[in-house]
């Protein structure tokens, strides 16, 4: 008790105490721990928001659904529901079947080619049978009639508006978060067609159900199939459990049921909302590890910084531990003393980075959320929450980053000798052995290298992680820093002829021969965040031009048409057969091609399997291959029955190639097709089996197409031909040639948005670094400026001193980091990239990116070095800190 | 919505009043069916579904004992109703079902309504309705004998065979049952008095083996009630002599009991008898979901038809809450298990008594 007390007394009188003292630098040493914590804090409440925006819209209306049966590809005839329903006899159980759509606002004239407006989901339910739920009769009131007549013709009034309001047409009812008043009728892009649904009201809603997304929209079911032409069909069943005894029971006899009737899964498949909501997690849990790893980066350079602070205030304050040492002190407390002291900048960092990162979430959960959209599902993310864990975990990692960067320093300060630590003039610590050590900086390299052979992590639901391949990156970055530090006196050796320029860059260039421990740390920070930002430029200038080329090798069409209400990953809005062949019949287009894809749950993974017009394909928009087909048989709708074509991501996710064989369910049954070519694919993480559509259609029974590409006849104008058609089917998207490449590549730049913007934090938490080194350098060698100055050195040439200080610094971690940089290049390009999604992409720097990147980090440099010099310059020799 | 379904059940309900006759018109103002005298009923056939007809329901109560334990005593109401649109083109299928423990005192009950199609619905030509997972089906045509499987939620759940111990009766003269003063308001009522019940029944979890009695309406209507009647009481008695007594009164907004009210005796040989009769109230229970004050002890006078001898029978519930609070109809009725006792005192049979238009909100 007694020592906790000591201990709190010095950490007071002599810990805190040179804080308070130093605001600058104080500030500065938080600045980094919080823009360090803040960034991860801020990833992971997007990330958060992002998955938890994957709303089961049903919800809203059923409660917690116990099963659902999906089928694995397409959608359910609705013939099974009798079926199910007999088999389970009387089990008391809710079957809710479901039809779902996505729509969306009609596109302003000026948005017509863009991808990405808002989103409506359409969910198509009996609402008559939904009214039996428990959740429904919570909600206190029905779909159906709403007269607000009262007295003795209320009742016959109820009657009537019940009535009419049952046997009415298409009608919508909309969330109570859709806005303040409730629209006479609402316009709506469903398929290719701009429709006008008269609004029946708010979607009832019980006052413990969750809140309805304001995206959504309810319709009665056999309104919606007969809207979207989908009479007889379903997209899933939810069996909603009655209350009652033995639930898990009950719930597992009816599994076993629905399992036993689902012909192994070829019929439909039987899930969880749990297991839904995991798929959904897991599809996306790649990305958001990426990120997360990511955003660990501006941590990683502030544990360099942190350590280098603490670090120089032991140096500085060996006097005061000597004379604790003296008193008698011991040096078991004087190391705990130090550790409590990172152990508080790190709870006090963390905790401005829990708010830093909430204000970060809000605009990056956007970003995080426009990325989920267009690659993986809908989301309806808006903002990003804070809970008690994230707190926990943000102030956690604070404290945790303060004690690891502590430790060393505290070790420092405990074990050097009350002499040695009392002598004035002592040289400036060189650092820890291991930030010196090339021998272990070559073998951590060597290490890493060694790791990129090893495959990546798998997860049930077949997404990857390379984890190999962030360990290598680590063990780069880390080995990278202390041989860039190494180079430091190298530099300046090298640069000795600028010695002779003047007295400012010699004794520069005399403190940078003999670098400090400090020197190296600032080095170190700053070579990973330049590494790291020009490592991901060259993976971000590598997709650029592998796209680029894969757009201007697939997109070989004049006009390219889908439905302009698909405007997420998970859209279902198609053409239907008829405003198909009435656009591929127009007078303009000499020829076609129409491509119809469905979501497939093959081996319990999501894929997609697609189907087009292979002829075509094969005449007029060549793919580019990976593996090329070996003969021309899947080109001809008359031989290519039972072969396919899967895509460079379908490859790597179920781990087939050419020649191998697959067992896909279809509505007709089940196929078996043969892989005949492996095709590269950017557009879709989640791969895609290609069927020639004549096949697709005869099984799924249905002529729409997602979407459709046309060649013009020569000399026909297709800005003229697209006006045309748009005035026909105003629901559609038409993209010319030039606005959908364009457009597919300024989606594959969004979605690297957030991760630059990563970058651009670790560059600035470096740059600051930069800054708290020379400041704290300077405040080591207040003797030497007093004399500087008394020989006559100008505050000027003292801040020059410091800025070319600062510049080589800078220099020699951009050289390290650029060299960093390519080797991360690769890494991200051939291991991570491709072990996450995937894809094969061409290897291209975008030297352009890189030389700015090293001109603005080097001059940056030099301008906060000069501004530390100057402040230094007037810093007295006795100054307490 | 919530009026509206009042409105099916009141409409439903309300078919079972007995009326003076006319000569009916074959068809409503509205164009659905009136029944006709003379009819010739057939069976299966005129156990199923009779789509030009406007209200429609089967209605099943009963009582069942433990065979292992008969103290383990429970009462039964399963109804399955189907109702036409003003157009005829669609219909709706409501169904009701509720038990009561007569040991605890717990009463469970549970509403559904569906359109029809694979959830709900009535075969033509054959019994064999259905509203999600409960149904009533004619399992032997020749045999008459019933498949009645019901419930509440996963609380309780029946599976029940039911066989006519007595021949079907048909209310009514020369087959149709008059409604009222309206030549258009009559109806096909048919009627197994007496049914044996046996089969299993899972509560709360534990399945038993019960056997018991039951009563079963079918009733087949296009008519209304009139707007001066504010509810009716009903009760189907089942006596240990092996008659039943069915008895209903309409009750009207002067507080008056409308004439269309009335009692019939059915023979042990199943046959037909009205009596003249008077209600009174003799003790009441008052529902702490709504307020509403309901008779709980009604003593019943009548004729016997067997002696000719004026006859006292009070009609007691085995339960005082069996109210079916209408969260999904929106129309709070109390229906529930009762025995019959006679002017001495002794228990001389069973009875299910109905309870409308008490509770405060319901408006006509």
């Amino acid at each position: 008790m007694k020592r906790l007390s000591i201990l709190f007394l010095l950490l007071r009188r002599c810990g805190l105490r040179h804080w308070r003292y130093e605001p600058g630098s104080t500030a500065l040493l938080l600045a980094i721990v919080a823009l360090g914590v803040g960034v991860f804090v801020a990833i992971r409440l997007a990330n958060e928001a992002a998955v938890a925006s994957f709303t089961r819209f049903t919800e809203t209306l059923t409660g917690q659904s116990d099963w659902l049966v999906q089928a694995p590809v397409g959608a359910l005839p609705e013939s099974v529901l009798p079926e199910i329903r007999a088999e389970l006899g009387a089990r008391p159980v809710h079957l809710v079947p479901v039809l779902q759509a996505t729509g969306s606002p009609p596109a302003a004239p000026d948005e017509t080619d863009r991808f990405g407006r808002p989103s409506y989901t359409i969910l198509g339910v009996d609402l008559l049978g939904v009214s039996n739920l428990a959740q429904q009769l919570a909600a206190g009131r029905g779909y159906f009639g709403n007269s607000s007549q009262r007295g003795a013709e209320a009742a016959s009034a109820e009657t009537a508006s019940f009535w009419t309001s049952f046997q009415s047409g298409p009608q919508v009812w909309l969330s109570p978060r859709w806005g303040d008043s409730l629209p006479q009728e609402i316009e709506v892009v469903l398929d290719e067609r701009v429709l006008a649904l008269p609004v029946a009201g708010w979607i009832p809603v019980a006052p413990d159900a969750p809140a309805v997304p304001p995206n959504l929209m309810v319709m009665d079911l056999p309104q919606l199939q007969h809207l979207t032409g989908r009479e007889g069909q379903i997209d899933r069943i939810e069996l909603v459990l009655e209350s009652g005894p033995r639930p898990n029971e009950r719930r597992q006899e009816i599994r076993q049921i629905l399992e036993r009737l689902s012909a192994e899964g070829t019929r439909w498949i039987v899930s969880s909302p749990e297991s839904e909501r995991s798929t959904a997690n897991t599809m996306t849990r790649a990305f958001r590890l990426n990120l997360t790893v990511l955003s660990l980066i501006a941590l990683l350079v502030g544990l360099y910084l942190i350590f280098q602070a603490l670090d120089g205030a032991v140096v500085r304050r060996r006097g005061e531990i000597a004379v604790l040492r003296s008193l008698g002190v011991e040096t078991g407390m004087i190391r705990t003393l130090w550790w409590l002291e990172s152990a508080t900048i790190g709870l006090a960092g963390g905790g401005l980075g829990i708010g830093l990162g909430w204000l970060g979430a809000q605009g990056a959960v956007r970003a995080v959320g426009q990325t989920v959209n267009a690659l993986y599902f809908e989301t309806t993310v808006q903002a990003a929450g804070l809970t008690v864990a994230d707190v926990g975990l943000g102030l956690s990692l604070g404290v945790i980053s303060g004690l690891f960067a502590g430790w060393w320093p505290a070790r420092a300060a405990s074990r050097t000798p009350p002499a040695q630590l009392l002598q004035r003039g002592l040289a400036p610590a060189k650092g820890s052995r291991v930030l010196r050590s090339v021998p272990l900086a070559v073998g951590m390299i060597a290490v890493g290298v060694a790791l990129t052979f090893l495959p990546a992590w798998r997860f049930e639901s077949g997404g990857r992680f390379p984890v190999a391949g962030y360990a290598a990156a680590f063990l780069w970055i880390f080995g990278g820093g202390v041989l860039s530090a190494w180079l430091l006196p190298h530099a300046a050796r090298a640069l000795g002829w600028w010695g002779r320029a003047g007295p400012a860059a010699t004794l520069a260039l005399s403190h940078l021969r003999r670098p400090s421990g400090r020197h190296r740390l600032a080095v170190a920070a700053l070579h990973c965040a330049v590494g790291m930002t020009a490592g991901m430029a060259i993976l971000v200038g590598s997709f650029d031009f592998t796209v680029k080329n894969w757009v201007q090798r697939s997109l070989q069409a004049d006009l390219y048409l889908s439905s302009s209400g698909a405007q997420s990953a998970n859209a279902r809005n198609m053409i239907r057969a008829e405003a198909a062949d009435d656009i591929v019949g127009h007078p303009a287009v000499v020829a076609s091609s129409g491509l119809v894809a469905y979501p497939l749950t093959l081996r319990q993974q999501q894929t997609l399997l697609t189907g087009t017009d292979m002829a075509t394909l094969r005449e007029r928009s060549p793919l580019p291959w990976v593996d090329e087909p070996r003969d021309q048989a899947v080109f001809e709708t008359a031989t290519n029955e039972g072969l396919g074509l899967v895509s460079e991501s379908f490859t790597e996710r179920f781990e087939v190639g050419r020649g191998d064989r697959l067992e896909v369910p279809t509505p007709s049954g089940v196929k078996r097709i043969t892989i005949a070519g492996v095709f590269a694919d950017y557009g879709n993480e989640r791969g895609a089996l290609m069927l020639d559509r004549v096949h697709v259609n005869r099984w799924f029974d249905s002529e729409n197409v997602t979407n459709l590409s046309l060649w013009l006849k020569p000399g026909m104008d297709a800005e003229t031909v697209r006006a045309d058609l748009l005035q026909q089917h105003p629901g559609l998207a038409v993209y010319p040639n030039a606005v959908l490449r364009a457009e597919v590549l300024r989606i594959f730049r969004q979605t690297f948005a957030i991760t630059y913007a990563l970058e651009v934090i670790g560059v600035g938490v470096a740059v600051m670094g930069l800054a708290l080194t020379l400041t704290s350098v300077l405040l080591d060698r207040r003797d030497e400026l007093t004399t500087l100055r008394a020989i006559g050195f100008k505050h000027r040439e003292i801040a020059r001193a410091t800025a070319i200080e600062g510049a080589t610094v800078a220099a020699a971690a951009v050289a390290g980091g650029t060299a960093l940089s390519l080797a991360l290049g690769w890494l991200l390009i051939y291991v991570v990239n491709k072990q996450s999604f995937g894809w094969t992409l061409g290897f291209a720097i975008p030297w352009a990116q890189l030389g700015a990147l090293a001109v603005v980090v080097v001059l940056t440099g030099a301008g906060v070095s000069w501004g530390v010099g100057r402040w230094g310059a007037d810093l007295p020799a006795d100054r307490e800190e | 919505m919530m009026k509206l379904r009042r409105l099916i059940i009141w409409g439903c309900l309300a078919g079972s009043i007995w009326a003076r006759s006319e000569t009916p018109p074959p068809f409503t103002a509205d164009g659905f069916k009136v029944p006709q005298p003379g009819y010739q009923f057939e069976f299966p056939r005129d156990h199923g579904s009779h789509p030009g007809f406007k209200i429609e329901w089967w209605y099943l109560t009963g009582h069942l004992t433990r065979v292992q334990d008969p103290a383990m005593r429970f009462g039964f109401q399963a109804t399955f109703f189907r109702q036409a649109s003003p157009d005829g083109a669609t219909d709706l299928f409501l169904s009701h079902m509720a038990i009561v423990n007569v040991a605890t005192g717990e009463f469970l009950h549970q509403e559904r309504l569906n359109r029809p199609g694979w959830d709900a619905g009535a075969a033509v030509g054959r019994l064999d309705v259905h509203n999600g997972p409960w149904s009533l089906a004619m399992a032997d045509a020749a045999a008459e004998t019933m498949r009645l499987r019901g419930g509440v939620r996963a609380e309780a759940q029946w599976d029940l065979e039911l066989k006519p111990q007595k021949p079907l009766v048909i209310f009514g003269e020369n087959g149709v049952s008059r409604k009222g003063d309206a030549p258009t308001a009559a109806s096909y009522y048919l009627t197994y008095s007496r049914l044996a019940a046996s089969g299993t029944l899972n509560w709360q979890g534990e399945t038993v083996e019960v056997s018991g009695q039951a009563w079963m309406d079918h009733e087949i209507s296009s008519s209304q009630l009139g707007e001066d009647q504010i509810g009716w009481d009903w009760i189907s008695m089942q006596l240990d002599d092996g008659r039943e007594i069915m008895v209903y009164q309409l009750r009207k907004r002067d507080g008056t009991s409308d004439p269309a009210s009335s009692l019939t005796w059915v023979d042990p040989a199943g046959k037909p008898q009205r009596q003249p009769f008077t209600w009174k109230v003799q003790t009441t229970w008052t529902s702490p979901h709504n307020g509403a004050k309901y008779p709980a002890k009604v003593r019943v006078t009548t004729t016997d038809p067997t002696t000719g001898q004026t006859t006292n029978v009070v009609v007691e519930p085995l339960v005082a809450d069996q109210e079916l609070t209408g969260d999904l109809a929106g129309i709070p009725y109390w229906e529930g298990a009762c025995r019959v006792i006679d002017g001495t005192g002794k228990v001389i049979g069973q009875a299910y008594m109905e309870l409308t238009g008490y509770a405060k909100d319901l408006e006509l």
